[in-house]
Formats: structure tokens, C-alpha cells, sequence
């Protein structure tokens, strides 16, 4: 426990924890040779490290109970022994029912004041909208622009099912394929915004190619895989602007969705789940390296 | 008001990582106080988050106000909370064995992978005490009895936040 006195035994905890800066990192990496007592307190810690980890991911890679899904969405359950009070009435002879503190009430008037007056504002608009329909039809006028452009908005892994079903097996399943990779990520990095293939071949893929596609609301880009056995895996992404939510697809086809970086990325494809979630995970890390990592 | 429903949206993709933070937090305390905890710490923070008296910029930092709360409620809650049993192993022992604050941060680090700065945020203290903490914390816990470094060191790591939709 004696680190030199260039490296200090902070030095070493930050090596560990991937707190040091290139040049930094070097030197304690170079104090660790010469110093292999400091080298077994390096080593303890990783094994601390690596301990805790296969002690509890497993509990990161379960099905979170249905109380914890959507937790964060839902408002907490009002404590007990303590009604659902709104008013700020006092409440004479029930122990813990105390008024509110002015400042609250304040706080929920406030709050009623802008519902009502946007529920006001809703309802103008709304009626605006009904009388100015009504009018067009009574007109006779073609049709107002049907609200068909919203519905069509759809998420990211049905877009991504429709493409894959589209083109995984097209006679030309790729725009550009692999061997003009330059010319592939310059295209992507032009229309969808991001350029960068990842390697899958860890495991068991390699790029065949990729396309620029329409995507739910701004041009996305599908790169296709293929195993060797003829398997193919299609990799979707796209700007995430909306949020839409996840839905199924049709047949066996896997759909596994993550974001990173400001994008949707969905891999889609009818390899087992196992292969499905390891080519997801070689994936998303591949895509959160640095980008002077890309291929 | 879109981007607030995004992040509380968003922070259920972290209820697995803090599923895992909160059981190693708790050391062998058990399942059930470790599960109320994290809805707990999402509710509250989700609440604040629509009544904007929390104004994340991001994701990440809601997450990290997650976290902030689930150690706050964690503290009070694992006060007199029973030890580890006989079945865990050794490391769980050892960590039902360091101090909460010791054990709040070495978790951060080393099972959730915050930098210092974020674990510091979360636990409330500057980074000199977060790290005097982990630097405790990895001296009391010792090396007795644990296995050399796995293989899978990392590869695991991007498994938390993707998600099966079909």
C-alpha cells in the first residue's frame, strides 16, 4: 500500500474505474509494472468488481414485477391515514388530517386555474375546428385534410417489421452493399444523420449492406446482416424525434428496440432469441463506442 | 411537457439497474424492501418531475435523481433491517459488513458504473468524500474468497437498457 509518489493510491482506484485520462492511464499502468504489490491491490479490486457483478446482474436481467413497470408514470399512493384532503378544510377530531399549509392550496389553485383555463382554450380550438369542418362539408368542398397523417404515425419496431418484411428477402436486399462501405456510411450520415455499422461479426453476422428507407418521421437507414447459414438480421434506425410505443409484429420475427445517442435502433430478425439478444448487445455497444472506432 | 413524459418515460428502462443497485444495496436484506424502494424512489421522482419541482435536462440526469432518491429512502429503511442469510456468498456478506455510506458508493462505481462526479451527486457529498468512501469501502471489503476476474468482464454491460418488444 505504498504507491510512489507520482501515483497515489486515488490513481489507482480511478484505473479501476476507468477514471483516468489516456496519458494518466499510461503512466499508472507503467507504475504497476514496477510495482507489483500496488499491481495485487489493482487486481483485488477488479475481482471486488467482477464479484459484485455476478452477484447481481442477474437481478438487472429479470422481468421487473408488474408493481415496478411504469412506476415512474404513476403518482405515488397518498400515505396512510391521511384522505385524499383537497379542499384545505380543517377537519375537526381526525388526528393527521391537518390543514394543508397555504402555500400548497396556493400551489392547487394555481394549478386549477391553468387546467381550467386550458380545458377554456381546448374547447375554442376545438369548436373552431368543428364549425370550420362543417362548413367545408356544407360547402360541399372536397374534404379538409383527413386526419389520417397523425394516425399513420407509427412507432419505430413496426416501421422496422415493415422494412424487414419489405427487403430482407428482396432480389436486392441492399442499396449499397458491404464491399462500398465508405460510400454506404457517407449516404447514411447524409440522409439519416448517423454513420456507423457495427461489427457484428462476434457474433456470427456480417454486413451484406444497407439502404436509406422511409422511416416513421424522417428518413432512417436499414443495414442487413447475414450468417452463414443464409440467416439474415436487419438493423433499423432512425432520428428520435416522437416517442411511439412499441408494438408486436407479425410471425416469428424477433423485434428488440433500444436507443443510444438520439436514435432508435431496432434489430429485427427471425434468429432465436438468444442470437437475437446477443447480436443486440454487440450491437448497441458497438454503436456507443467512439466514433473514430468505426469501420 | 412532451420531453417531460419522454424522461418519465424513460426511466422505466432503468427500473432493471436499479432493481440490481437496490438489491446489492440492501445486502441479503431481502427482495420485497429492495423492490419498494425502487418504486418508491420512481414515484417520487417521477411525481416531482410532472409537478416540476425537478427539472431534469436529460435522461440521465433524471436517472441520477433516481438513484439520489432511492439512497435517501434506502438509508432510513435498512436501518435495522435483518443481515444476509447463510446461502449468499461471500461478497454479500461482505458488503452487509461496510457502513451505509461506504457501501452506497462503492456500489455506484463499481456495480453501476457511475463516474465519481455522478456518484458524489447522488450520495450528496463532494468527490474527495465519495471517493475517501470507495476507497474505504474496497479496503474493508478484502479479497478473501473471490474468484479471479471473469471472462464476461463488461460484455454484459449494455444488456440493461435494451428491450425485447416482441
Amino acid at each position: 500500500m505504498t504507491p510512489s509518489a507520482l501515483i497515489e493510491e486515488a490513481d489507482l482506484h480511478a484505473l479501476v474505474d476507468g477514471e483516468l485520462d489516456p496519458e494518466r492511464r499510461r503512466k499508472v499502468e507503467d507504475h504497476l509494472l514496477q510495482h507489483p504489490e500496488d499491481a495485487a491491490l489493482v487486481e483485488g479490486w477488479r475481482r471486488q468488481n467482477a464479484a459484485l457483478r455476478a452477484a447481481f446482474e442477474p437481478v438487472a436481467l429479470e422481468t421487473p414485477p408488474l408493481s415496478l413497470r411504469e412506476a415512474a408514470a404513476r403518482p405515488p399512493a397518498p400515505p396512510v391515514g391521511q384522505g385524499p384532503i383537497e379542499t384545505g378544510a380543517i377537519h375537526w377530531g381526525r388526528p393527521g388530517a391537518a390543514p394543508r399549509p397555504p402555500r400548497k392550496l396556493d400551489e392547487i389553485r394555481a394549478s386549477r386555474r391553468r387546467q381550467a383555463l386550458a380545458s377554456t382554450l381546448l374547447t375554442l380550438v376545438a369548436g373552431a375546428a368543428a364549425a370550420v369542418a362543417a362548413l367545408l362539408f356544407l360547402a360541399s368542398r372536397p374534404p379538409a385534410p383527413s386526419p389520417t397523417l397523425t394516425m399513420a404515425a407509427t412507432s419505430y419496431a413496426a416501421r422496422a417489421g415493415l422494412t424487414y418484411a419489405t427487403y430482407i428477402l428482396d432480389a436486392r436486399p441492399v442499396e449499397i452493399d458491404a464491399g462500398r462501405r465508405g460510400e454506404l456510411l457517407a449516404r447514411l450520415q447524409e440522409r439519416v444523420g448517423f454513420s456507423r455499422a457495427p461489427d457484428l461479426s462476434g457474433v456470427g453476422l456480417r454486413l451484406l449492406g444497407g439502404r436509406v428507407t422511409p422511416g416513421v418521421a424522417a428518413p432512417a437507414a436499414f443495414l442487413i446482416y447475414q450468417r452463414d447459414d443464409g440467416a439474415r438480421v436487419g438493423l433499423y434506425f432512425e432520428r428520435a424525434e416522437a416517442v411511439a410505443a412499441p408494438s408486436g409484429q407479425r410471425g416469428q420475427v424477433s423485434v428488440i428496440e433500444w436507443r443510444a445517442g438520439g436514435f432508435a435502433f431496432v434489430l429485427v430478425g427471425a434468429l432465436p432469441p438468444s442470437a437475437m439478444q446477443a447480436a443486440a448487445e454487440a450491437a448497441a455497444a458497438a454503436v456507443v463506442a467512439s466514433p473514430t472506432e468505426a469501420k | 411537457m412532451g420531453r417531460r413524459a419522454d424522461i418519465i418515460a424513460g426511466l422505466g428502462g432503468a427500473t432493471p439497474a436499479l432493481r440490481r443497485y437496490a438489491r446489492a444495496l440492501c445486502a441479503g436484506a431481502g427482495q420485497a424492501i429492495a423492490d419498494d424502494l425502487v418504486q418508491s424512489a420512481l414515484q417520487s421522482v417521477g411525481a416531482r418531475i410532472r409537478s416540476r419541482e425537478l427539472r431534469p435536462a436529460d435522461l440521465a440526469e433524471a436517472r441520477i435523481e433516481t438513484y439520489a432518491a432511492l439512497v435517501g429512502l434506502a438509508e432510513k429503511k435498512l436501518a435495522n433491517a435483518p443481515g444476509p442469510a447463510s446461502r449468499h456468498p461471500p461478497i454479500v456478506h461482505g458488503l452487509a459488513g461496510l457502513g451505509f455510506d461506504e457501501r452506497a458508493v462503492l456500489l455506484l462505481v463499481s456495480l453501476e458504473g457511475f463516474g465519481y462526479d455522478a456518484a458524489a451527486r447522488i450520495v450528496g457529498a463532494t468527490r474527495e468524500t465519495a471517493l475517501a468512501r470507495l476507497m474505504r469501502a474496497r479496503a474493508a471489503l478484502g479479497v478473501e474468497g473471490l474468484r479471479p476476474v471473469a471472462l464476461l468482464e463488461g460484455a454484459r454491460r449494455a444488456a440493461s437498457h435494451l428491450r425485447v418488444v416482441k
